[in-house]
């Protein structure tokens, strides 16, 4: 799938914390390998109990748009001819107090509501310093 | 009761619009602490501390040169954000005096945009790295975009209209116009033109956003016994806080409560600390890069609860000087100038004094709140 904001849009860093949300081609957020508490953005150290060791979870890839804003205004050159795009927060029905940020990839962005219903879909990039295939979260408005 | 530390003076440079100041950033500094000095009388060699918030600039050890200052034993910035440290600040002044390391502290901001670019100005393209990727990746780069997201959140859970967004603005341009200080003195703002105006980032249009301008603006804090002899009437602060609550400040909207503008805390310790509660209030100064986050904290501070918020802000009710509560006097980062709320606190302060353009009668409680984007949140309480 092509990237909704342009091929030339800023790709997501992928380092030791943040390489499996963009590559795992699932929606998978860290997860405490000791207290199984799931922390999204992922950090170092388990908020609940301290421990640095971790493992993942895995969603469906369901939820809800909790908030949306339609950007009108390009903050940077690359994006002068993407505007006006949506950007929604979305609640993940599996995995209780993570939301997520992307952008809904189907509709126009005049038809995208709060409180719609939204499925995973995934948009491809190769990172061109590492070489990696980039699987890039995104959502689908489900009809 | 926390003791009660004084503001003793207060002063701003001239406010620019962006890149038009002809002084440097630095000499605005200046400028504002020297006029705050002389406003309560003191010499600037008797200065011996500076907090600021987010200055990576204006530093303490070049300040105490350029001014002259004889000894310097404090200096201190809080951490984290951006506007959130705006109160922070005054807090650590507060401590500073009241702890006895230091004597009269200048608390300050200064920024010239033209000269340093944009604060939270959206980076080049190329990586969004760290946090940064959870919400860079998908385009949501500026504070005006990420503050949309809350605010549309808090609209649609509250049944919340655009209308109240704005009211917020029409109270800061509407007091602008009685302050020549204030860039958009002069340029009064209708319901319909704020309609009218184009979008920026929904649900905000050009008139729910801040301008970007040049600036300073300081005050000087004190203890209530060295501020006896001063030449104004001491301000003092009846309470200070700066917090966050538990997983506040999470990246990427992961707060345990959200939407949130980070007044959860820091409201319950400014009614803990002073014993008054928000219907007290004579007049508030709430800072708005935007206005949406103003409703939420104005919430989170316990004014008025997110049902009936629309209501509270409504009918002309933030209007000096007998609105119920009126809001952002002296213009605000909308109408005065964005001198990152600075300019929020010399205007309480102001208020106490009497010495408002859009004076509100018998000041008693005077509250001012730092920027929603970032935590830590902090707000200060002034009293008569």
């Amino acid at each position: 799938m092509a990237r909704y904001l342009g091929e030339s849009w800023m790709l997501p860093g992928t380092d030791a914390l943040t390489k499996r949300f963009f590559t795992a081609g699932a929606l998978v957020f860290q997860q405490c390998a000791k207290c199984a508490h799931v922390q999204h953005p992922p950090t170092d150290v388990c908020g609940a109990c301290q421990s640095f060791e971790f493992t993942e979870r895995a969603s469906a890839g369901r939820g809800r748009i909790e908030s949306l804003t339609v950007a009108h205004y390009a903050v940077h050159p690359a994006l002068h001819d993407r505007v006006p795009y949506v950007v929604v927060l979305v609640s993940v029905d599996d995995v209780p107090g993570v939301r997520v940020v992307g952008n809904v990839v189907n509709r126009a962005p005049d038809e995208v509501a709060v409180g719609q219903r939204v499925r995973v879909c995934f948009e491809e990039a190769k990172d061109p310093e590492s070489g990696e295939v980039l699987r890039i979260p995104q959502w689908e408005v489900v009809a | 009761m926390k003791k009660r530390a004084v503001v003793a003076g207060v002063g701003e440079s001239t406010y620019y619009e962006r890149g038009r100041a002809s002084e440097s950033e630095f000499q605005l500094a200046c400028i504002a602490i020297r006029n705050a000095v002389a406003d309560a009388g003191l010499a600037l060699a008797d200065v011996d501390g500076f907090v600021s918030y987010m200055d990576q600039r204006n530093d303490p050890m070049r300040l105490a040169l350029a001014l002259g200052c004889k000894q310097l034993t404090y200096t201190a910035q809080p951490w984290g954000g951006g506007g959130n440290g705006m109160a922070s600040a005054v807090m650590l002044a507060d401590a500073a005096v009241s702890g006895g390391f230091a004597k009269h502290v200048v608390v300050f901001r200064a920024l010239a945009q033209g000269q340093f670019g944009r604060f939270g100005q959206a980076g080049g393209a190329g990586y969004a790295r760290g946090n940064f990727a959870f919400t860079a990746t998908y385009g949501l780069l500026s504070p005006a975009q990420i503050c949309a997201l809350q605010t549309s959140a808090f609209m649609a859970r509250h049944g919340i209209s655009q209308e109240a967004l704005c009211d917020i603005a029409l109270a800061s341009y509407h007091h602008a116009q009685s302050n020549p200080r204030a860039l958009r003195y002069g340029k009064p703002l209708t319901r319909e033109k704020y309609h009218a105006s184009r979008w920026i980032a929904e649900p905000f249009h050009l008139y729910d956003c801040c301008p970007e301008n040049d600036g300073a603006a300081a005050i000087v804090v004190t203890t209530p016994e060295r501020a006896r002899d001063l030449r104004k009437k001491p301000v003092p602060i009846l309470a200070a806080s700066q917090g966050l609550g538990f997983r506040d400040g999470a990246g990427a909207f992961n707060e345990h409560v959200f939407p949130t503008a980070h007044k959860h805390v820091v409201g319950r310790a400014i009614w803990e600390q002073s014993g008054v509660t928000p219907a007290d209030l004579d007049v508030v100064q709430f800072y708005e890069n935007f206005t949406g986050p103003v409703l939420i904290a104005m919430c989170e501070m316990g004014l008025a609860p997110p049902e009936g918020i629309e209501e509270f802000v409504s009918g002309g009710r933030l209007l000096a000087p007998h609105g119920a509560l009126p809001l952002n006097t002296s213009g605000g980062n909308l109408g005065e100038a964005y001198i990152h709320g600075f300019e929020c606190v010399v205007e309480a302060v102001r208020q106490v004094r009497g010495e408002s353009t859009a004076q509100v009668p018998d000041v008693e409680l005077s509250l001012a709140v730092a920027g929603p984007g970032f935590a830590p949140g902090s707000a200060v309480l002034f009293s008569n």
